[in-house]
């Protein structure tokens, strides 16, 4: 774990130095899922909440990496903190969930995601995706025992 | 200084961002399992897989016939495209078979679509998505092969291995249930298919161990009524075929990833499996490897296998028998066609499994030969680490898992046939779950390859007609009583064919390939042919010439002009 964190840790900070971490400095727009990570909060009633915020001149989400402890109900708050207009279309069980966020806008989506993955979400307006504002939902966890293979437990990588 | 926000737009679902109307006449509420018993006494309707149970591919409707299909022009095109990024991102593509009924079309998409159509002029009426992770194990790409309707719900197997019932009347989720184990490589790309209470379903997975299984689900609550495994557990019948000290039943394949035939007076499935895995390393796995690269006769009542037939004994070619087992009738005999990967049609008693008949469909094979008995004996394989061998037909097969047809009004079967072979070379891993398992390097020929349709005598087996292209034929074929085939190509063109002779008719060009099952309909007297392209999936395995090709994503109707 330690070895991992390390290599994470240099990682980013290659990623810092070559300037992959900010808009139009190393290249034209920022490395994808370079926006941080954070864990959704479970509530008492299961569902899980995260608050998500747009940067200014960042175009990225922050945190561009949301972690899910488990499939189920996903609330995402988003905090539009830039000078430009964005949105967010967010994969859901039924249909995508899609939001304008205006400059200075607050809103909120809630998705729900069965199963261990990660999905991607973005803003699907002109300007934005290219240059960075693409997120991630990940979804840790199994599925229920009962959908399992009826076999001993085998090795992983 | 606390900042201010102001309230967002409040979210929309995408769908509700265009035309769609968001309901559906209710069609389908009493689309019984005694309807779909005698599916071909409504030939305007195309309400289960393969139009009937017993597989055929045959339409009664013969309205555009040899004489006008000529004439034949879009009636309406169903586009969606992609957006964003999705499991499979250079794979997508349409591989469904659209149902219809009274006039509406149900039919899937890739990454967990479903569309429902007013099948006269294409408008949207509603659509369902499912999420699917970026991080699904997906060996053949974003795909998916049709849904199955009875009762007021639509059915959908996703490509993270669940099971979904939808309100066929504005596809709302009714209910979900996890039918597979995405962590271990699973995954579901079947078009499910009612049988009396139940839906249906095979498992996807086969290079990466997984142990294949059939599913039964109660379609009013989703509750699961009985699994089938393909490969047996140690001292189960069949577990003779394995080695008795190893582990290697535990990854043993045998997925069940293409829809079965039913015969309602025997009870009995026919549904097809998958290869062994890994799937050219088979020294890891010594014995025949039941039941994988079989046809095996499942009870639908409680899901026991009652008889089997190995059409691949210890497979190392990637031979999976998931293609279908067409249903027929000769001299009083109950029969079942299947026309193999390894390139042999076989013929067998579908009452207990005999061989009947089983000869070459493909010009080229080497990698064995099975006699008139069904002996099997092989010649070029991958033995020796890091030594490469060239085989025909290649690990997609002479045919793939697109679909052969019959017409009962010629007696002939009709074959897509491809003929193309492949390097490989064994290349032993370990196997780690949710890793791909093949066990060799791969190379499909990209040159010196051909295909055909070709029309086979239900009688005999032989050769009838040829009509032969350039390029391996890897989509379905359809046939009707107008007394045509149709036909379309990884070029991108449909075309019609005298089913009698194999005379060419028509073309159309679609502008992308085809790879998917066309089916025929009728709405107010009116005849019309739909057909799903896209070219995409495992196009690296089955025709990577082609890996350049289009990748549309649309389905073109068609239909004569009206008067």
């Amino acid at each position: 774990m330690l070895v991992a964190r390390a290599r994470e840790k240099q990682l980013s900070q290659v990623v810092s130095e070559l300037g992959l971490d900010k808009q139009n400095k190393g290249t034209i727009g920022r490395l994808l899922n370079h926006g941080g990570i954070g864990q959704a909060e479970e509530g008492a009633d299961g569902r899980m909440k995260i608050q998500v915020r747009i940067p200014e001149d960042e175009l990225t989400y922050s945190p561009s990496i949301t972690v899910m402890p488990h499939a189920g109900e996903l609330e995402i708050e988003f905090f539009n903190d830039d000078t430009n207009t964005h949105c967010a279309q967010v994969p859901s069980n039924g249909d995508y969930q899609w939001i304008w966020l205006p400059n200075g806008s607050r809103g909120k989506v809630t998705v729900t995601l069965d199963g261990p993955g990660y999905y991607w979400y973005g803003s699907n307006v002109g300007n934005d995706e290219g240059r960075g504002l693409m997120g991630t939902i990940v979804v840790m966890g199994d599925v229920p025992e009962e959908a399992r293979l009826d076999r001993p437990a085998q090795p992983r990588p | 200084m606390t900042q201010e926000y102001i309230d967002a737009p409040p979210p929309v679902a995408l769908g509700n961002l265009s035309a769609t109307t968001g309901d559906a006449p209710p069609v389908t509420k009493d689309l019984t399992y005694e309807r779909i018993l005698d599916a071909r006494s409504e030939p305007h309707n195309w309400i289960t897989y393969y139009g009937a149970y017993d597989g055929k591919r045959f339409s009664p409707l013969d309205q555009i016939n040899t004489e006008n299909v000529k004439r034949l022009t879009p009636a309406f095109v169903f586009q969606s495209g992609s957006s964003g990024l999705h499991a499979g991102p250079s794979t997508y593509s349409f591989e469904a078979a659209p149902l219809v009924v009274d006039g509406v079309m149900f039919v899937s998409g890739w990454d967990g679509f479903v569309w429902c159509l007013d099948a006269t002029n294409g408008q949207t009426l509603w659509q369902y998505k499912h999420a699917i992770p970026f991080d699904v194990s997906l060996c053949c790409g974003n795909v998916n092969r049709g849904v199955a309707v009875a009762e007021g719900k639509v059915f959908l197997a996703t490509l993270n291995a669940h099971v979904v019932a939808l309100d066929a009347e504005n596809g709302e989720k009714i209910w979900d249930t996890t039918h597979g184990d995405v962590r271990a490589g699973e995954s579901a790309t079947v078009a499910p298919l009612v049988v009396k209470d139940m839906v249906i379903v095979g498992s996807s997975g086969g290079e990466f161990g997984v142990r294949g299984h059939l599913d039964a689900y109660n379609i009013e609550t989703g509750e699961r009524v009985w699994r089938c495994y393909m490969v047996p557990k140690p001292g189960e019948p069949g577990s003779e075929t394995w080695p008795d000290d190893g582990e290697a039943w535990q990854r043993g394949g045998g997925n069940c990833w293409v829809t079965g035939t039913y015969d309602p007076e025997l009870n009995l499935l026919y549904w097809g499996t998958g290869n062994p895995a890994p799937d050219f390393d088979g020294e890891v796995r010594p014995g025949d490897n039941l039941y994988t690269d079989s046809v095996v006769a499942v009870n639908p009542d409680d899901g026991t296998i009652q008889w089997h037939y190995q059409y691949t004994p210890h497979d190392l070619w990637d031979y999976d028998s998931n293609m279908e087992n067409i249903l027929f009738e000769q001299d009083g005999r109950k029969l079942l066609g299947h026309f193999d990967k390894n390139g042999y049609f076989f013929v067998l008693d579908r009452t207990n499994g005999e061989l009947v008949r089983v000869t070459p469909f493909v010009d080229r094979i080497n990698w064995g030969e099975i006699d008139a008995e069904g002996n099997v004996t092989t010649s070029v394989y991958p033995e020796k680490e890091g030594e490469e061998v060239h085989f025909y037909p290649g690990p997609a097969g002479g045919k793939e898992w697109t679909h052969a047809c019959f017409n009962p009004e010629t007696e002939l079967f009709y074959c897509p046939v491809q003929d193309t072979g492949s390097t490989i070379a064994r290349r032993r891993r370990e196997f780690k779950e949710g890793m791909p398992y093949w066990g060799a390097h791969v190379i499909v020929d990209s040159e010196d390859m051909k295909g055909s349709v070709t029309a086979f005598s239900a009688s005999t087996s032989e050769e009838v007609w040829r009509w032969e292209t350039d390029l391996p034929m890897c989509a379905s074929v359809l046939t009707t009583a107008g007394d045509l085939v149709f036909a379309g190509e990884p070029s991108g063109y449909l075309n019609a064919l005298d089913a009698r002779t194999g005379e060419h008719l028509w073309r159309f060009q679609c502008g992308s390939g085809h790879h998917s099952s066309p089916t025929t309909y009728s709405v107010d007297g009116r005849q019309y042919i739909a057909v799903p392209v896209g070219w995409g999936a495992w196009v690296e395995g089955f025709l990577p010439g082609m890996m350049g090709g289009p990748h549309g994503s649309a389905i073109f109707v068609f239909a004569l002009p009206e008067e």
